[in-house]
């Protein structure tokens, strides 16, 4: 349904997405994780064709088997919230604060359905309730300012499911919540994916809310796919020395606070921090905070090999 | 809300007082005798007394400032000592006149400036948006009675278009029409080159927010986000300085009026003035200033309008 294939996105200050090769089939529930500038959101922004201007796009991004990589703006609309649709990860400024949360989202679907002002609240209705909102009537009402920050992310839920996509995309979609709300804003994805049989891309640094909620992974460092398979193998038994990286940083709440001396642990964290774009080794990008590094990983650029797709020359890849 | 509305009803209110206070002292402490302005400086000590008594000007400033603001709330402002009529058939005779224009002028200037700063703020940094500035700095930098000018040798002069100035009466509505789309003109070239600007600038501050992110993945086209969800959310700022346009263009048809030959109260101030025509200066500034702070009073209003969230916060 939609085929990126060797996708690279290039600034001025260098290469922000570097030779993305994806295939997101129909149902499909797909995680994308890594740090922030890692090139995840751009990637989103790539698939709803809203790139920034000042970035060159070369590869061929496919929908529905259309070639999409240099479609221009009349091309991109008709496909946005019918084929592909998005959430953001601010629910606080990601609607009109002066429209009531139902215009807002009735507004697509009198624009691509033609549907008359009731037709359109009686969908708005039934939209709030299949994402859980109570009252849907009064909630419709309602300016964005009268929500909480989980109802509202509810409301844009509802918006972009509005016009049946064929693929969610929610990037960051539980940042600014409550984890128990961001837990059930989650869920509740998972839910509408599996009822509606719509693909999703999940857009993610909570690798807990990644693992429960997807199939597949996609592992990002500074615009490069380093590792993608299955999300519990690549969770479990991570092999690229960044996955494991973030893996072991994650704080598990099981394990002791202190150590034997009574001292309190230090979590590990990868060495370092994400060089900015300009500063990206040609080769690997990891490298520099890499603990596996061998003298050409700076220059050479790494193929991605194994069952599982590894971007890594020095770990041998296993499924 | 119905307390917002109350506080800025008794904000008006006191403010209106207070202009009056300002306006009666100022003329009161002007130099120079009005019964000798009207009888001339030839005229006995007797005849300007009697005058004097006559005019009321001999009561204690409170009491004549008590009797002119109960006149003036049923539109009793007085005689005029040049035209010898009462100055309220004065202003409703050219009050008309004003209020056209300077309506005229607003809706002219709305109409341009939405439409070139929403233009401006989508062709951000483009050729469009650099047009649009320069016009506007232009706009801002020609004062309104010399565009008058060069507008009046253009297009009645050289191209004999329009009249020059003028205004037969709206018996002929055409003709009436035609001498009023000069004068508009130049009232709204300068007003709305301020107003494109602010409109450029909120609208960009506007398009930065989230929301607009979302109506763009929403599929809504670019013109239906800049006019249905920028434009409104860019209105606080714009309305606030359509408040003081609109001030702007109700003194600015003094000039304007002078200009082309128009009877209305722009005239008829400035005629006052040079006939030191006490109560007529007095009433116009005070309809002046009421017709301001009016217009500052519906912005006020209008902000509740716009945005819920004062709604919610009041």
């Amino acid at each position: 349904m939609i085929e990126l294939d060797t996708l690279s996105v290039t600034f001025a200050a260098g290469s922000a997405l570097r030779d993305i090769s994806l295939k997101i089939a129909p149902g499909d529930r797909l995680g994308i994780v890594g740090e922030s500038g890692s090139g995840k959101s751009l990637l989103a922004s790539c698939l709803m064709g809203m790139a920034p201007d000042a970035a060159t796009l070369s590869g061929t991004l496919t929908i529905d088997g259309v070639d999409m990589s240099d479609a221009d703006e009349e091309t991109w609309r008709p496909l946005r919230a019918r084929r592909v649709a998005m959430i953001f990860q601010e629910p606080m400024s990601a609607l009109n604060p002066l429209r009531r949360v139902g215009d807002t989202v009735a507004e697509p679907l009198r624009l691509h359905f033609g549907l008359s002002r009731d037709e359109a609240a009686k969908r708005v209705a039934e939209l709030f309730a299949e994402v859980d909102l109570p009252n849907p009537e009064r909630r419709a009402r309602m300016f964005p300012h009268e929500l909480s920050g989980g109802q509202r992310q509810r409301v844009l839920i509802a918006l972009a499911l509005a016009c049946d996509p064929a693929l969610l995309i929610a990037d960051e979609p539980t940042t600014a919540l409550d984890a128990n709300v961001a837990l059930q804003v989650t869920d509740l994805l998972v839910d509408l994916s599996e009822k509606r049989g719509m693909a999703l891309v999940l857009i993610s640094h909570d690798l807990a809310s990644v693992a429960r909620s997807t199939e597949r992974v996609a592992v990002m460092y500074g615009g490069d796919i380093v590792e993608r398979g299955g999300t519990d193998d690549v969770l479990h038994a991570p092999q690229h020395p960044y996955t494991q990286g973030l893996l072991a940083a994650r704080p598990d709440p099981q394990a002791a606070l202190r150590d034997e001396q009574g001292k309190r642990k230090r979590l590990p964290t990868i060495p370092g921090n994400v060089p900015p774009l300009s500063g990206l080794a040609q080769g690997c990008r990891f490298a520099g905070r890499c603990a596996l590094e061998r003298p050409d990983c700076a220059t050479a650029r790494p193929v991605p090999h194994g069952p599982r797709m590894l971007l890594c020359p020095v770990v041998e890849g296993a499924a | 809300m119905t307390y917002f509305i109350l506080r800025r009803t008794l904000g008006f209110i006191g403010t209106l007082f207070a202009v009056s206070i300002v306006v009666f002292a100022t003329m009161n402490i002007l130099p120079g005798d009005p019964a000798m302005s009207i009888l001339g400086l030839e005229a006995t000590e007797d005849a300007l007394a009697a005058l004097r008594e006559d005019l009321g000007l001999n009561a204690p400033v409170h009491i004549r400032y008590v009797e002119w603001i109960t006149g003036a709330f049923v539109g009793d402002f007085g005689t005029s000592h040049s035209f010898r009529v009462p100055v309220s058939e004065l202003i409703g005779e050219r009050l008309g006149m004003t209020i056209s224009l300077a309506v005229a002028g607003m809706l002219l200037t709305l109409v341009l400036a939405l439409s070139l700063g929403i233009f401006a703020a989508s062709k951000h940094r483009q050729i469009g948006d650099w047009g649009v500035m320069f016009l506007s700095q232009l706009g801002i930098a020609v004062p309104a009675f010399w565009l008058s000018i060069l507008l009046v040798l253009l297009f009645a002069v050289k191209l004999r278009w329009l009249p020059p100035g003028g205004f037969a009466g709206w018996d002929d509505p055409v003709a009436a029409m035609r001498s009023l789309i000069l004068p508009t003109v130049a009232l709204a070239l300068v007003q709305s080159s301020v107003l494109a600007r602010v409109t450029r600038s909120s609208a960009l501050e506007v398009m930065r927010q989230d929301f607009t992110r979302t109506a763009r993945a929403s599929g809504l086209s670019q013109r239906r986000i800049l006019w249905r969800h920028v434009l409104p959310n860019a209105l606080v700022p714009i309305v606030t300085i359509v408040g003081m346009q609109f001030a702007a263009l109700v003194t600015g048809t003094i000039v304007i009026e002078n200009v082309f030959y128009l009877p209305g109260l722009g005239r008829l101030i400035f005629q006052s003035i040079s006939n030191r025509d006490l109560p007529t200066v007095q009433a116009l500034v005070m309809l002046f200033a009421a017709i301001v702070v009016t217009a500052n009073f519906i912005v006020d209003l209008l902000y509740v309008v716009i945005d819920p969230r004062l709604k919610a916060r009041q």
